[in-house]
């Protein structure tokens, strides 16, 4: 034998095929069409992943946005003092005590303020309001003529209130716009009727522009009265010095002159008040800075918890790719033994499964890119607030999602590729 | 046509050498109708799938048309499997969710044949082993019988030179069984060679020649 086998003159017929790569991508999209349940439960992690992650991100930093706009539309150039709690000695005597600011300390800081621009005191209290049926609570604000310009937000139809009406303690009304929807017909024009709080009649003589909400507050809900008349007809707990008034709104002259205003008007209602020791303080400044500083410092910490959900769920989503790949190409390892029996070579085989997880993660991706542009924009309109898509969540989820759907049907499957066709075959 | 010296193939299972084949020499020529008969573990399976170069021997050399073999790389190995062997199958090994067609069009996708011409040849394929009229049925609508003759037509279609059947009829009834091997007989008329791998002395008897294997040796 071994002298026949020296005598065969051998021929060097060594040659191997390459398939094109038009054939395999044919090749690949039949297979994925042939076996639409399996195609379709892949794409659907994938879809899945994808979505959750853009919807989320996007419907967290829509929510930041707005807030941030929300509460860069009341103004970072307002300060607020806040009555606090009367003391008597060190024990505190709660809320509802009689307020420890008047509108005479509002007057003095108008005037004795520097750094102070416009100066409102109001007194608040929750009513409720009556037109003919209809009633609503709300909160009803007692203001002096400053309101509207130190909190930006002013009449659309009729007028806010004047001097004589604040002089004179008058019963006159300004309507928010949720009060005015609430107890007013649509088609009945609020403006000279006459509505009831606390019992006593009151005129409609304005409506106040539409302001939104701030988180769960709708600045909507609210009427307006000269504060001489909150005082005098519903709340009337007036301190020995002058009207009550449970706090002051100061929009001060320019940002630079913030720190001045502030110390000028804390240093002002020491006096007043006879405070000898900070501790001691009656009242709160505060300011919108600080508030949005608050705010967004929350809303970042809400962005990253929303962003560690979305993270999570990019990882279950991959883990759920990467299983169902997984499984697949397994459970094809008889076919891949089949192909190469019939002269499939190795990177026929590689490259047919390449293209299938492409394809996949591809249409996978671009329907889960706009379902979750769709699941953002709807949630957007819903609620409410600023729709945004953030493109880093995009490629991050597309990114992530593809790069394991790859990796999870290639790397098996190039194992699978190398085996000896008849191990292949034998696979169950 | 096939020329084999001393081949030897190994199993590990574990740390443990399972010897399968012993040290097998064997010449078939061009043309032979041939029958591999043994018991279950002789051995016979695994000569067939070195072969059909499905398996690659531990040692030894395998001459096939003048090419040595064992020098082949996978790849090279893919093409002789693709343009010089047919395979069938005890168990079928068609592409379930595939046609008749399209399984009988699979070798000539790699070979590379455009697809018009593919359609074509599988077409007159499929109606030399008598499925005219089942080339778009999927495995799963056709009969045993039936699933085995798409599986000679596979084998058949790109010309090889040997085809090579593992317990073809293992799956069948009789008369199917008696249809299939009235196949072989046609097709070795025409020239190619055939190795069949069975364990029916009626099947064997069919063939013109028998090799009996016994614990990883060919005995005559």
């Amino acid at each position: 034998m071994i002298n026949t086998v020296k005598r065969i003159q051998l021929k060097n017929h060594r040659k191997s095929y390459s398939i094109s790569t038009i054939e395999i991508l044919s090749m690949a999209l039949e297979s994925l069409w042939s076996n639409k349940l399996r195609t379709g439960l892949t794409m659907l992690g994938m879809i899945i992943g994808i979505a959750s992650v853009i919807g989320i991100t996007s419907i967290g930093q829509g929510v930041q946005k707005s807030t941030e706009e929300q509460i860069q539309a009341l103004g970072s150039d307002v300060l607020q003092v806040l009555a606090g709690e009367a003391k008597g000695g060190n024990v505190s005597q709660g809320q509802g005590s009689s307020s420890t600011l008047t509108w005479e300390d509002a007057k003095a800081i108008a005037t004795e303020a520097p750094a102070a621009g416009i100066v409102a005191g109001y007194l608040q209290s929750k009513q409720q309001v009556v037109y003919e049926g209809e009633n609503t609570l709300t909160t009803v604000y007692g203001t002096d003529l400053n309101y509207p310009e130190a909190r930006n937000t002013f009449p659309t139809t009729g007028r806010y209130l004047n001097q004589a009406e604040l002089d004179a303690s008058q019963q006159v009304v300004v309507l928010g716009t949720t009060v005015k929807r609430e107890i007013f017909p649509a088609d009945v024009n609020p403006i000279g009727e006459k509505i009831r709080i606390k019992g006593e009649v009151y005129e409609v003589i304005g409506i106040m522009e539409t302001k939104g909400s701030q988180g769960p507050m709708d600045r909507d809900d609210a009427v307006y009265i000269p504060l001489t008349t909150m005082s005098s007809r519903i709340v009337g707990n007036n301190s020995l010095f002058g009207i009550s008034v449970n706090g002051i709104y100061i929009k001060y002259i320019g940002q630079e002159n913030l720190a001045a205003a502030q110390f000028q008007i804390t240093n002002l209602l020491r006096s007043r008040h006879n405070i000898q020791s900070p501790n001691d303080d009656d009242f709160r400044v505060t300011n919108q800075a600080d508030i949005l500083e608050t705010l967004t410092t929350v809303v970042g910490l809400l962005t990253i918890m929303v962003g560690s959900i979305a993270g999570i769920s990019l990882v279950v989503g991959g883990i759920g790719i990467a299983n169902i790949m997984l499984v697949s190409v397994v459970e094809r390892t008889r076919e891949i033994g089949i192909r190469k029996a019939v002269g499939a070579t190795n990177s026929a085989i590689l490259r047919q499964f390449l293209v299938e997880a492409v394809v996949i993660s591809t249409v996978g991706g671009v329907i889960g890119i706009g379902l979750g542009i769709g699941i953002a924009f709807g949630a957007a309109t819903l609620f409410n607030f600023t729709f945004i898509v953030s493109s880093a969540s995009i490629i991050l989820a597309f990114g992530l999602s593809s790069g394991v759907g790859l990796i999870a049907g290639v790397i098996p499957a190039r194992n699978a590729s190398r085996l000896d066709p008849i191990a292949a075959l034998r696979s169950d | 046509m096939i020329l084999m010296e001393s081949i030897t193939k190994t199993y590990q299972l574990g740390l443990v050498n399972i010897p399968i084949l012993k040290g097998i020499n064997l010449n078939i020529e061009k043309g032979e109708y041939v029958a591999i008969m043994g018991a279950s573990g002789s051995g016979k399976s695994t000569l067939m799938n070195i072969i059909g170069c499905l398996d690659r021997p531990s040692n030894g050399q395998y001459i096939l048309e003048n090419r040595d073999l064992t020098t082949f790389s996978d790849d090279e190995l893919a093409y002789i499997r693709n343009q010089r062997l047919g395979f069938v199958f005890q168990q079928f090994n068609l592409l379930p969710r595939a046609t008749a067609l399209e399984n009988v069009m699979l070798p000539m996708v790699y070979a590379g044949i455009p697809k018009k011409e593919r359609s074509d040849q599988a077409q007159s394929v499929l109606t030399q082993v008598g499925l005219a009229d089942k080339i778009r049925n999927r495995p799963n609508q056709l009969s045993g019988g039936q699933q085995q003759r798409v599986a000679i037509a596979r084998a058949l279609v790109n010309n090889p030179a040997l085809i090579l059947a593992d317990e073809p009829t293992g799956a069948l009834d009789t008369q199917t069984s008696h249809e299939v091997m009235e196949l072989f007989a046609q097709l070795n008329e025409q020239e190619i060679t055939i190795i069949i791998v069975t364990h029916e002395h009626d099947i064997a008897k069919k063939a013109k020649r028998t090799i009996y294997v016994q614990d990883g040796l060919i005995v005559n």
